[in-house]
């Protein structure tokens, strides 16, 4: 998986484009598994509330 | 003004709705928040396979989010409330606070004054990943033709464009996280009194009186 895109100019030059859109997935899961880890925290261990 | 309803049921003086965010706040909140979907759904659809012209929606509800965010900053400023999305010490002592109470799993002893630690971490990464994707758009703006001027590629050297479109991606793709987060947190059952007052714009007396500091968060009596 690569972390930037790249593209050649008119000379032969590698060009950076831009982030890779692979990596789209990966903060997507990043923001699941902070919401399942949290909501279990709190289903499971967490004191109840004031 | 910090409270709203002059008397509460009970015929005391104490007012029984404490206003959180005025009605301007509030505007600008849901209109940010309704121009950061449309930015990252015309940004990021394309990509899993939805096709449709994007661009035109995308630049143009930018323009949007630049107007609402310069409005933000300008009421801040006006208003001088500047201080109270600042981190300060007693922030540090919050966090070793809920730290610490997470380890003993007990509940923490501190009150946050009107924004916790987290709510404020929240709008610093929404304020660092805007502000990001706000100023490379701009620059982006120059490689389309607007009703101001007509297309330019060139003002800026290739290399200069790829790190200015990776800032914009990288900004993009942290607002996904941060979003999905904020979202998550607006919907928790005992959260859902942020949530209403983003909404309203008030908190109750007895919410204030449970959940925050009244010497870091002054309000009328």
């Amino acid at each position: 998986m690569e972390l930037f895109r790249f593209s050649r100019d008119v000379y032969g030059r590698e060009t950076l484009q831009g982030m890779s859109w692979d990596r789209l997935w990966v903060f997507v899961g990043v923001g699941c598994a902070l919401i399942v880890v949290h909501a279990v925290y709190r289903l499971l261990f967490a004191p109840k509330q004031r | 003004m910090t409270t709203l309803s002059g008397a509460s049921s009970d015929g005391s003086a104490r007012a029984d709705r404490i206003l959180r965010h005025a009605l301007p706040d509030r505007v600008l909140h849901w209109i940010s928040a309704a121009c950061v979907l449309t930015l990252l759904g015309t940004a990021f659809l394309p990509i899993v396979g939805f096709e449709f012209p994007w661009v035109a929606v995308h630049w143009m509800t930018g323009v949007v989010l630049f107007g609402a965010v310069l409005l933000h900053i300008v009421r801040v400023l006006a208003r001088g409330t500047w201080g109270s999305m600042w981190l300060g010490r007693a922030d540090l002592a919050d966090v070793r606070d809920v730290a610490g109470a997470t380890l003993r799993r007990a509940l923490p002893k501190r009150k946050p004054g009107k924004y916790s630690v987290a709510q404020k971490l929240v709008h610093h990464g929404f304020a660092v990943a805007v502000l990001t994707t706000l100023v490379t758009g701009s620059l982006m703006l120059l490689r389309i033709d607007t009703p101001w001027w007509q297309r330019n590629p060139y003002r800026l050297a290739d290399a200069t464009w790829g790190i200015v479109y990776v800032l914009h991606g990288l900004a993009a793709l942290l607002l996904i996280t941060i979003v999905m987060m904020h979202v998550y947190f607006a919907l928790r059952p005992e959260k859902l009194k942020f949530t209403r007052a983003m909404l309203r714009g008030w908190v109750t007396r007895k919410e204030f009186d449970e959940h925050h500091d009244p010497t870091r968060w002054r309000v009328d009596p």
